[in-house]
């Protein structure tokens, strides 16, 4: 103890996380599908984010549209006209942000959900384990697009109602990932030796439990993202959106309930399911990528 | 078998050099053995000892080309004379089972749990049948043979592997092993795993078949004393080369190369004084060595733990089991007390029971005279004072956790006052990691298994304990390791007054580190006493056979 070295605790965690990321990053880029995924989910997401810039919201206004309905695709309407006249590009970019939005926000409220009772399904026992693997049995069995039909036309409509149903009935396939992953994590030595040190719950839960599940939670996040996206267009198309905001589910309900579809206006019908495509396809590539990398007994199959 | 003569030696390696594909990272491929030449002749016994990482598996493997892809083989490895590494494969899988056959190490992994053990030992019977169709009474029949080979009843061929113990399902490892009547059997650490009663049980059926068949084996151990029970020859690796080659005998009497004594001297003979309370070369000063004076269940010093009258059951399906029956026992400040019993006797149940970690159904738990706490924050403290060293080192540390967090963890928990690092240096140096700025980043697969159980018992240390349990300390570590870490708890005793209840099967333990000894067999004590007088002099017969089949003990007989 002579020349004692300055190591701060911190330092040393926060040295090791970043070689760590750095490890992760490296595994990741390596994986090809899963950089193409992520490459074109960063273009959409940009995209998104811009699109008041790029295209403003005035355009959509029906009372100042210059266009006929449904022109076909052409240079000054790329993708062609709805049938109100409304420049297809300019809804398909608005509607990717509330597409997003609600896909990344119900993914968030599915996986917070997911994660504490799995958490808490693996960690207690006797009579709470046994309430709380019933509650989500229930959400497991349930079809979850009826209860969101269900939800949606109870609670009043709008973007946070569509929110709120998707991820109140999407959450119980990750909570019993989550109650798996526990459950393995505490029969090791480690909680046992914690335990013995005087841990109670939260600290075990909060320092050796949720860390080792955070990687599966994330990888699985990425996969939920897309259902959610679906869920989304599916609950729009149904008609139990806002129909004052535009996503691509709603841009698919006006054209089935206009007759575009039957119409031929292809450059209506096509475009947003192709996004829908896009976006859940490059969501669950880059699911599968951080996937292979959190778990090494997947790589190579 | 045109090209075996029979003056070949059954099973011979020439100047063979093994090596693995280097490592992600590496550029150097990894040398596993490095020119090791060795002839078994025909019906001769040899024990390859080691440390784990000398190459010893690895060189026991190649015997029937079982190493993996990436292993490169150069010389050659001979089985009766002829070449395995040059081998056709369809040549190499009559050669495998009918003329070598290998007993793995943890016959618990290496069955089928889903198949009875009849059907498993007949499979390489019908892998193995050359000439007409099977005959399923022949089958039968030979499968009863075997297993009466290996001393079991040929009823047990119905059993599931989960209904047999562990000595019962190594010895149906080795009756699968002689099922296509081999030359030459190689067994990888058939005994590691087992008790010490059981590996006498195992170690005996494979003599007996080595004296009766005519076998030649070639057994790998980490235990001198093992191979010594067994093998004629023994040869000692290390770092993939043989450090070390002679009869048995001459070996573990009269060791020549410095880790070889190593080797031996971590596995004490009882009753030899040089071993006494001293730990491989590190001495304890004799004025440290407890007066003879006291009696059986007397405690220098004034009980610090006591335990009064502990009963533990478990229910399983519907049946009561009682691990711990009756048990009363105490332990002094600055005492270490050895308990000893065979797997499945009730010591890590009455561990954990101590520690609060499992509910007691009846009894008491005393420490420093006041009774187990069974609320929370009580809980709390005591477990402050009364600190755990688990066995297997590398699964009791949080793998993603530094060894400064895996210290300080209880430090935080209970919100100990003054600086954490200070603390967690204090520790680390306590449990001889130093200097501890070597230590403070390192996770744990950076470290050795020997420098992860000195980082568990930091942590147990940072909390500033009055008694340590702990349960196996060393049964997963390596030899050598094995005796630092006894020192280590000898030399807490000596300057923390660290008092311990240090769990283990193994009764040289006990003689190298214990003051006292307490015997447990089906969940009661049966004998307790000074080491001295109770390893010297066991009253209890349970005491008796222990001591009778301890491995130093095995190779006189």
């Amino acid at each position: 103890m002579s020349t004692p070295t300055p190591v701060r605790a911190g330092s040393a965690a926060a040295a090791r996380r970043r070689a760590q990321t750095a490890e992760v990053l490296r595994e990741f880029a390596a994986n090809r599908s899963g950089v193409v995924g992520l490459v074109l989910l960063l273009a959409v997401i940009v995209l998104a984010l811009l699109t008041p810039v790029l295209i403003p919201i005035e355009t959509l206004d029906v009372t100042r549209l210059t266009a006929a309905q449904n022109e076909p695709p052409s240079g000054t309407h790329w993708l062609g006209t709805d049938p109100a006249g409304r420049d297809v590009v300019a809804l398909l970019l608005w509607g990717s942000r509330i597409s997003l939005l609600v896909g990344f926000a119900a993914t968030a409220v599915s996986m917070v959900i997911g994660t504490v009772v799995g958490m808490a399904a693996g960690h207690f026992t006797g009579w709470a384990q046994a309430v709380i693997m019933r509650v989500i049995d229930f959400f497991l069995v349930i079809p979850g697009l009826v209860l969101a039909i269900v939800l949606s036309s109870v609670l009043s409509r709008g973007v946070w109602t569509i929110i709120i149903a998707i991820g109140v009935t999407s959450w119980a396939a990750t909570a019993r990932i989550v109650r798996s992953q526990t459950l393995s994590i505490e029969a090791r030595d480690y909680i046992e030796r914690s335990r013995a040190l005087g841990a109670g719950d939260v600290h075990i839960l909060g320092r050796h439990v949720l860390p080792a599940v955070l990687p599966l939670v994330l990888a699985n996040t990425t996969l939920t993202v897309g259902s959610a996206v679906i869920a989304e267009s599916t609950l729009s198309f149904l008609g139990l959106g806002d129909p004052t905001t535009i996503s691509w589910g709603s841009m698919l309900k006006t054209a089935l309930d206009t007759g575009a579809a039957t119409a031929g206006f292809w450059w209506f019908v096509l475009p947003p399911g192709l996004a829908i495509v896009v976006v859940v396809l490059s969501f669950t590539l880059v699911g599968r990528a951080l996937e292979a990398v959190v778990n090494p007994t997947l790589r190579g199959r | 078998m045109s090209s075996t003569s029979p003056e070949a030696p059954a099973l011979a390696w020439r100047d063979v050099r093994i090596s693995y594909a280097p490592r992600l990272g590496d550029t150097e491929p990894v040398v596993a053995v490095d020119g090791v030449s060795l002839a078994v002749p025909r019906g001769g016994t040899v024990g390859i000892a080691g440390e784990s990482g000398c190459g010893k598996s690895t060189l026991a493997l190649s015997a029937l080309r079982l190493l993996p892809r990436s292993a490169k083989v150069e010389g050659a490895v001979e089985i009766a004379g002829e070449d395995l590494v040059t081998m056709r494969w369809g040549r190499l899988r009559a050669v495998r089972w009918t003329e070598a056959a290998i007993v793995f190490q943890g016959a618990m992994h290496s069955l089928n749990p889903v198949r009875p053990v009849g059907r498993q030992i007949a499979e390489a019977l019908e892998v193995h049948r050359t000439g007409g169709a099977g005959d399923d009474a022949a089958t039968a029949a030979r499968v009863a043979e075997l297993l009466a080979l290996v001393d079991l009843p040929a009823g047990r061929a119905k059993s599931y592997p989960h209904e047999l113990s562990g000595g019962q399902k190594q010895r149906v490892m080795i009756a699968m092993a002689l099922a296509c009547d081999p030359d030459v059997i190689v067994a990888d650490e058939p005994t590691t795993a087992l008790d010490v009663v059981v590996q006498a049980q195992v170690l005996d059926v494979l003599s007996g078949l080595v004296r009766d068949r005519g076998l030649t084996l070639v057994m790998i151990s980490h235990d001198l004393a093992v191979l010594a029970a067994v093998c004629e020859r023994i040869v000692v690796m290390r770092h993939g080369k043989v450090v070390e080659e002679g009869p048995a005998r001459q070996v573990v009497g009269d060791p020549q190369h410095e880790h070889t004594r190593e080797l031996a001297a971590a596995f004490p003979v009882i009753g030899d004084p040089a071993s006494r309370l001293q730990v491989g070369t590190r001495v304890v000063s004799p004025s440290d060595r407890p007066s003879p004076g006291s009696g059986p269940g007397e405690v220098p010093g004034g009980a610090l733990l006591e335990v009064d009258d502990l009963v533990v059951d478990f229910r399983a399906r519907g049946t009561r089991v009682r691990a711990v029956d009756h048990v009363s026992m105490s332990c002094g400040a600055g005492e270490i007390v050895a308990l000893v019993g065979q797997s499945g006797s009730g010591k890590t149940t009455l561990a954990r029971t101590i520690l609060g970690l499992q509910p007691a159904s009846g009894g008491e738990v005393r420490y420093a005279g006041s009774p187990l706490p069974r609320d929370r924050a009580g809980l709390k403290a005591y477990r402050r004072q009364v600190q755990f060293v688990l066995q297997d080192p590398s699964a009791s540390l949080n793998p993603k956790h530094s060894v400064y967090e895996a210290v300080a963890e209880g430090v935080r928990i209970h919100r100990l006052p003054g600086d954490e690092e200070q603390r967690v240096r204090a520790a680390l140096t306590q449990a001889e990691l130093t200097p501890p700025e070597r230590y403070l980043r390192a996770i744990p697969q950076e470290l050795s298994g020997g420098q992860r159980q000195r980082v568990v018992i930091a942590g147990a240390l940072a909390l500033e304990p009055g008694f340590l349990v702990a349960d196996e300390p060393v049964a997963s570590l390596d030899a050598s390791v094995r005796g630092e870490i006894l020192a280590l708890l000898l030399r807490l005793k000596d300057d923390l007054g660290l008092g311990a209840l240090v769990i283990t099967h193994d009764l040289g333990l006990a003689w190298n580190i214990a003051d006292r000894v307490l015997v447990m067999h089906r969940g009661r004590i049966v004998e307790s006493g000074p080491v001295e007088q109770v390893l010297l002099d066991p009253q209890h017969e349970y005491t008796r056979s222990l001591l009778a089949v301890v491995p130093s003990e095995l190779g006189r007989r």
